[in-house]
């Protein structure tokens, strides 16, 4: 089991994480993602693979970095490096509503039930949950509450304007 | 006072089912304590020194009747029989069981009450002037901007994890009743100079706790219109830069400080830029739907005269010294604004038990169109009373201890809990609060000692709001003593100012004696009876002070 | 070598509670005059079975206080836990309403 949610359902994680450009060795096939260094030592290597490319942010990372790639870009990985930390969010919101991403993104590391309705509202839609996480229950999480006052990735006015 | 919609309601309905399953499963174990502890916290509820402690929102400072009932069903039920109504216009209960928060949510969510974001590290509670909407001096209301603001920072989904609290206040008038200096962000109306056009003076930054800092403006002129876009965006930039390495640094005071406060509004406007008409922008429709909410009542026409009122006036001196200390002029003629003091000799400043609560709910319906305020000196407002009726109510709420001359006086002490209730104390303050009040407690010193302010904390996290009082005080623990540190000159008006301390510390039997040091200095070598503390303070400066307490 | 006991609060209640130990069977009591004094190397019994309560969710964030044992019976070493063990110093607002009126 991958412990991996995506669009609200319980799904198999077909990325592979990869670092490892620095010993010359050769790229493998597939479906990876790469820190932001990497891609930015490494961009026109990594563009020359077949399978789909993600790039993993840090918390601290602007996303304006990446803007002008995102569309070569199937995947964005963000972290929670713990549940307080909540900096990805606004990386969130900037990927999509400002920059239009229209791929995955990945919430990493301290990915829990009470934190998944407001990710989801930020747009993300790939969900690494933390070991101890239970999947199946934590798809109720999604559901738990259905007023959102104001505007984010998934509603684009404050409530007090939709309903007129 | 803003109505609930079915979706409102329904907000509520499922926060508390949500909170529910949250405690269920803290109870079986399925959360950690670390786990469930934000999710606690951002529902108001603390681990305290001798029990959990419920921190209820009350949207600036605003309640009905009906919702003052239902605070005292619940201090009645599961609690002790009593409140304690905060710097931060909330109300606090001191011991509720963990099995019993979900019910009590439910009982609150009936009356349109919740304790969403009363603590954690999210936007809490909004706080505003007590006096908004019934105020001389008000340029606007300013509650139809807090109740915005309160919509669009419940559930924020991108600040709900940030760096550390976030505070926001607003005010309304000249006189800032709401301390706004001393907030995350600080948000005055004022008039267009050109225009006319009603907008925000912004100020950032300000904060109390171990740093003390006023909040820098970062805009003298901000359109009404542009209020939500300019707050996410100054969120945004926090929620981003905001220092998470080190928790006494996590506020945005210290964001702004080390940012540099010219390079900051960079940032806040550069972000601004991008946002400005997205979704937040306010149009005039938004603004005619929410002040439709906090339209004036129907208030009769009335003389601001009344024969009863006056021959009272002259009959009975205590009936014209409260009137004299605790009644407000009102804009309506023939109206007043009435402060209920919590601050007697005997309970600690800011407590009102539950029968105190349905009493006051009970006079604020006969007296005062039903509604009742609370202000962030931890008092309470009946902001609508007939001038004729004051009479009648002076009575009543001299049987329920609810009448001591003192707003803004030296007995109208702010105190945080302290030692005796609260996990972070270093020393207890409620104690000192009552040694205070009941070393002087007549009104013939307390007149003539005018305008002054003493606020006690019992940690340096200023809960107590110690920093910008004229007189404050700071429990500190010394080798298993608890000792007090004196700040002299603070403000939390409109002239806002930072204390300074004034020496060593004093033991608890001293401290009394210290502040009566204080006052002797001032009564001596103020130049009229209308130089008030502060302005003798700012004249003299410390010198004479700590000649006197330590010469 | 000072004394100590366990302390903690109840998950459930939120309220105030001291460690008993008997036979090697915990109990959490809100009476400090109940509770198990230790010291040195023999507290060590005492903290297993605090931390053993708090993963059994009956109690949160168990610690060790000083104790010292007077005339009165054991009394908590510094002023914060003397509250914890005692309550606050000053009364329920009703209590002191109430002693008012009756002075009156
Ligand atoms: C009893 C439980 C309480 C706890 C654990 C608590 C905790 C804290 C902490 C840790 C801070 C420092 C925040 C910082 O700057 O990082 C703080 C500040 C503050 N608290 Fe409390 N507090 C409590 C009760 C109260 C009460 C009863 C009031 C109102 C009377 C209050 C109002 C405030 C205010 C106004 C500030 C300082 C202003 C600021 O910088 O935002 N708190 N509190
Ligand atoms: S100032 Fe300190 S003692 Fe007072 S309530 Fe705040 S945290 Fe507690």
């Amino acid at each position: 089991m991958d412990n991996y949610i995506k669009d609200r359902k319980i799904d198999s994680n077909e990325w592979m994480p990869f670092t490892g450009l620095e010993d010359g060795g050769s790229l493998p096939a597939g479906d990876i993602y790469v820190p932001l260094e990497e891609w930015l030592n490494a961009r026109e290597t990594l563009l020359t693979r077949n399978g789909r490319l993600g790039i993993a942010l840090r918390n601290t990372d602007d996303p304006a970095i990446i803007k002008d790639d995102l569309e070569r870009l199937d995947l964005v990985v963000l972290e929670f490096p713990k549940m307080a930390d909540g900096r990805a969010f606004t990386q969130a919101r900037l990927l999509r509503e400002r920059y239009g991403f229209k791929g995955e993104i990945r919430a990493t590391g301290d990915v829990l039930y009470d934190q998944l309705f407001y990710m989801q509202r930020c747009g993300v839609n790939g969900f690494e949950l933390r070991d101890d996480q239970n999947a199946s229950h934590s798809l109720k999480a999604f559901d738990e509450m259905t007023v959102t006052y104001q505007p984010a990735f998934d509603e684009e006015l404050p409530l007090w304007r939709r309903h007129k | 006072m803003y109505q609930y919609s079915e979706q409102d309601h329904q907000l509520l309905l499922e926060r508390v089912s949500q909170f529910r399953g949250q405690v269920a499963r803290r109870l079986k174990g399925e959360l950690s304590e670390e786990e469930f502890k934000h999710q606690r916290l951002r529902n108001g509820l603390y681990l305290q020194l001798h029990a959990y402690m419920l921190r209820v929102a009350i949207p600036y400072g605003l309640l009905s009747s009906e919702q003052m009932r239902t605070l005292a069903h619940i201090a009645r039920k599961y609690d002790k029989g009593y409140g304690h109504f905060s710097t931060r216009q909330n109300i606090q209960y001191n011991w509720p069981k963990l099995e019993d928060v979900p019910d009590i949510l439910d009982d609150l969510a009936k009356v349109e009450m919740h304790a969403i974001q009363t603590s954690g590290n999210c936007i809490r509670n909004t706080t505003s002037d007590p006096l908004a909407g019934v105020a001389r001096d008000e340029i606007e209301d300013p509650r139809p901007y807090c109740e915005l603001i309160r919509q669009w920072s419940t559930f924020h989904p991108e600040f709900n994890f940030l760096p550390r609290k976030f505070k926001i206040a607003v005010s309304g008038a000249t006189h800032d009743r709401a301390a706004v200096a001393v907030h995350d962000i600080g948000l005055r109306l004022v008039k267009n100079e050109t225009s006319e056009e009603i907008g925000f003076e912004v100020y950032v930054g300000g904060g109390l706790g171990r740093t003390p800092m006023l909040g820098k403006v970062i805009r003298k002129y901000l359109p009404k219109q542009d209020m939500l876009t300019y707050l996410e965006a100054i969120l945004r930039v926090y929620n981003m830069l905001g220092r998470r390495d080190n928790i006494y640094k996590a506020r945005s005071k210290i964001l702004v400080h080390e940012t540099g406060e010219e390079k900051f509004r960079e940032l806040v406007e550069a972000e601004w830029e991008k946002i400005k008409a997205g979704g937040l922008f306010l149009r005039d429709e938004d603004f005619k739907w929410v002040k439709g909410f906090f339209n004036d009542p129907a208030y009769e026409a009335l003389p601001d005269q009344d024969a009863d009122f006056e021959n009272l006036m002259l009959s009975n001196a205590d009936f014209a010294r409260w009137v004299d200390k605790n009644i407000e002029l009102h804009k309506q003629s023939g109206y007043r604004i009435v402060y209920l003091s919590l601050k007697t000799a005997l309970q600690p400043p800011g407590d009102v038990t539950a029968d105190q609560m349905d009493a006051i709910a009970d006079l604020a319906d006969k007296y005062s169109l039903g509604h009742i305020r609370t202000t962030h000196r931890q008092n309470l407002v009946l902001s609508d009373v007939q001038l004729k009726d004051l009479p009648a109510l002076w009575e009543e709420l001299k049987a329920l201890d609810l009448a001591t001359p003192n707003y803004n006086h030296v007995t109208d002490i702010i105190s945080c809990p302290g030692l005796d209730y609260c996990a972070l104390a270093t020393a207890r303050s409620i104690p000192i609060s009552q040694a205070i009040t009941a070393r002087f407690d007549d009104y013939d010193f307390i007149n003539d000692l005018g305008d002054v302010s003493i606020n006690i904390s019992g940690c340096i996290n200023a809960c107590g709001h110690h920093h910008v009082a004229n007189i404050g005080i700071l429990g500190v623990n010394k080798k298993g003593t608890e000792v007090y540190q004196l700040t002299l000159g603070g403000s939390a008006r409109e002239d806002a100012a930072i204390g300074k301390i004034i020496g060593p510390a004093f033991e608890a039997d001293e401290i009394v004696d210290a502040v009566g040091k204080v006052l002797s200095v001032y009564l001596e070598s103020r130049e009229d009876p209308e130089e008030t503390f502060l302005m003798a303070y700012r004249r003299l400066g410390q010198a004479p002070f700590k000649e006197r307490l330590y010469g | 070598m000072a004394l100590q006991v366990y302390t903690a609060s109840l998950l459930k209640e939120g309220l105030v509670a001291y460690l008993a130990l008997e036979n090697g069977h915990p109990s959490w009591t809100s009476d400090i005059h109940q509770a198990t004094v230790s010291e040195g190397d023999a507290l060590d019994a005492l903290k297993k079975a605090a931390e053993q309560s708090e993963q059994e969710n009956i109690v949160v964030a168990p610690y060790a206080i000083d104790v010292l044992k007077t005339e009165d019976g054991i009394v908590a070493a510094t002023k914060r836990e003397q509250i914890r063990a005692d309550g606050p110093t000053i009364g329920l607002p009703q209590d002191n309403l109430r002693e008012s009126r009756q002075a009156a």
